[in-house]
């Protein structure tokens, strides 16, 4: 403990270099940090699930893109254990432009049964019966409605790119998540139909909530069973495990991202180490004297390694503080993106913060080794000899 | 009535360096004794051997050959670790460049060598505060290196050598990066750490003036000891000049 106000001025020795290093693990960390938080939350039990809301997905076995005949949703809705059905229909378009800042996921449904299947959305302006009354009506998130600054009664034009036509939608409802990922654009599916009579009858996916958790299990491969031999078979499986196939339409994102991790850990080793060595080989002969004074070698070792390691715990603390203030911030901006699905999950997730922290006292150890043998190991006749 | 034993005695010392193949004897079968509470100049030429003698005598290089005992330790034979604790209790270093460490403040330097003690924080303090009221300098102890003189600066590093209260002070050209009148306030310093608190000091040095101030003059050429001389106290001056022309 007597070393440790002698670590903390060695520390400081230099402000800026030593709040630059800081700097170079802090931001590295953050993206680790948030590349953590997405693996977890694409990991995470579906929150709805855990509360009670058991949500199961069908689609065509074949491909997202392959339609489902919209006759199946009368046959699912008549199985045991299902309490509501609802097809829920891909729109894709643009709004303004089609830069990823205007981005969101923009559906054609059913009103008329969708919020049975979401019932955990509640409308917080206007009503779910002003949008079935209104066929050019739609119901927005809380999240987007923040954005853009609609109200009630505005006018929303989405332009189609696989429905090539132009939808000109007055809001009639606005509508909350307690997740917070109300960031959906839902309307009446039967603009489409009118628009494009071959569309009629089918649907992208067959949305249903289960009755509990039991029916939620039972009835994935009793629907599959069900449609295996027709011209459509179908693919059920959860709302989370169907949100994490479409982010792993991205490639193998796990993969990826650890790759990138081991890389930005790699790099943040060879800037901590490159530091910890030109702060060693700056002070020679410095640690020469401290020898000189009597200090032992596993004291020099202490000095320099604990130097690295304060400057590394220093940027974790860092790092973490700065991810977790700023993790509601990153939540917005995720619902508001083409992946808001994973909003729901996307959460400070402790086990992250522990491997970041773990991370940065790791680099701190290693960065620090190599200039804290050679220092300790030094000759004292040859650290006097030299001139810094 | 028998004599004290000498506090460092040297026995057929060598010390050879070799670089690449070849061997480089820098010091040659040197036997020398240094008494208790002398005060004994080293000079000679460059690459006589001089700091690297006076390494030897501080433990912290190691001899080829030969014994050093100091205060009754034989410090060519102790381990590392033994070594490091034998240092921090029983020899005070001054340097040239003072080599103090930039980010403590005096007292903090000063402090230094007193954290391998077991000492409290209070008695740290004390004991600081007193090597820096011997060399004169308590109004500077929460100044840093920087804003110190070089004299201050030389100061302080005899104010840390003394700070454990060793027996041995070894210095090597301690007035050497000093102007005249500080690096004659130094050797007055250093004659009074020898006179009233009774340190023995091995200095080395390349300026005859600073060199008249010891009271024994040893000369080394090639790492071998050429002059061995004793002077009365205040009467060195022409003995050093004398030694300094005959080895030239």
């Amino acid at each position: 403990m007597k070393l440790l106000p002698l670590i903390l001025k060695n520390a400081f020795r230099k402000k800026t270099r030593t709040l630059l290093t800081i700097g170079s693990i802090v931001l590295p960390l953050l993206v680790i940090c948030l590349m953590g938080t997405f693996l977890k939350a694409l990991e995470a039990p579906d929150p709805k699930t855990v509360h009670g809301s058991f949500r199961l997905v069908v689609r065509h076995r074949v491909s997202m893109t392959s339609s489902l005949p919209a006759a199946y949703e009368e046959k699912v809705r008549q199985l045991p254990g299902v309490e509501a059905v609802s097809d829920f229909n891909f729109f894709g378009g643009r709004y303004r432009d089609a830069g990823a800042r205007n981005m969101f996921m923009r559906a054609a449904v059913d009103p008329g049964t969708i919020l049975n299947v979401f019932d955990e959305a509640k409308i917080v302006e206007g009503s779910a019966r002003d949008w079935r009354e209104d066929r050019t009506g739609c119901i927005v998130g809380t999240n987007l409605a923040a954005k853009y600054g609609w109200k009630l009664g505005d006018r929303v034009v989405l332009v189609g790119d696989v429905f090539p036509m132009t939808l000109e939608l007055t809001i009639r409802g606005v509508y909350y998540l307690e997740n917070g990922t109300s960031a959906t654009l839902f309307f009446d599916r039967r603009l489409i139909d009118e628009r494009f009579p071959s569309f009629k009858g089918s649907v992208s996916t067959i949305w249903i909530k289960a009755k509990d958790a039991a029916a939620s299990e039972r009835l994935g491969p009793l629907i599959d069973a069900m449609f295996e031999n027709s011209p459509y078979p179908t693919k059920t499986e959860t709302e989370n495990a169907f949100r994490n196939g479409m982010v792993s339409m991205l490639g193998n994102v796990k993969l990826l991202m650890t790759s990138i991790g081991v890389v930005i850990v790699a790099v943040i080793l060879l800037i901590a180490g490159n530091t910890m060595a030109m702060a060693a080989r700056e002070r020679i002969t410095e640690i020469a004297v401290f020898r000189t004074l009597g200090f032992q070698k596993s004291t020099i070792l202490a000095l320099v390694l604990g130097e690295s390691v304060l400057i590394a715990l220093a940027s974790g603390v860092f790092g973490i503080l700065i991810f977790v203030a700023a993790e509601p911030t990153l939540k917005r901006l995720l619902i508001l993106s083409p992946m808001s699905s994973l909003a729901a999950t996307f959460r400070v997730y402790p086990e992250v913060l522990t491997l970041a922290f773990a991370l940065a006292a790791g680099i701190g150890v290693l960065a620090g080794l190599v200039p804290a043998l050679r220092s300790a190991s030094r000759s004292i006749v040859d650290g006097l000899r030299q001139v810094t | 009535m028998s004599a004290a034993p000498p506090l460092i005695r040297i026995d057929s010392l060598v010390k050879q360096y070799t670089r690449d193949t070849q061997v480089l004897t820098v010091l040659d079968k040197l036997s020398l004794t240094v008494d208790e509470g002398d005060f004994m100049a080293l000079m000679g030429p460059s690459g006589s051997g001089k700091t690297t003698l006076l390494n030897l005598i501080a433990g912290i290089d190691r001899p080829t050959s030969g014994r050093i005992v100091v205060g009754g330790q034989e410090v060519s034979t102790m381990s590392e670790g033994a070594l490091a604790k034998w240092r921090s209790a029983n020899v005070g270093f001054i340097f040239q460049l003072y080599n103090l460490v930039p980010v403590l403040t005096a007292f903090e330097n000063v402090e230094l060598p007193l954290l391998l003690t077991n000492l409290n924080r209070a008695r740290r303090k004390k004991q600081a505060e007193l090597a820096l009221s011997v060399v004169g300098l308590t109004d500077r102890m929460d100044h840093y290196p920087r804003q110190l003189s070089g004299g201050q600066e030389q100061r302080v590093a005899i104010a840390r050598a003394i700070a454990t209260d060793p027996k041995l002070l070894v210095a090597d050209e301690p007035t050497g990066d000093l102007d005249a009148k500080n690096g004659d306030e130094i050797l007055t310093l250093m004659e009074r750490l020898n006179a009233e608190f009774k340190k023995t000091i091995v200095m080395v040095t390349h300026d005859p003036k600073a060199a008249s101030r010891a009271h024994r003059l040893v000369h080394l050429d090639k790492g071998v000891l050429k002059e061995d001389v004793h002077a009365e106290r205040g009467k060195a001056v022409g003995m050093a000049a004398a030694v300094s022309a005959s080895s030239t």
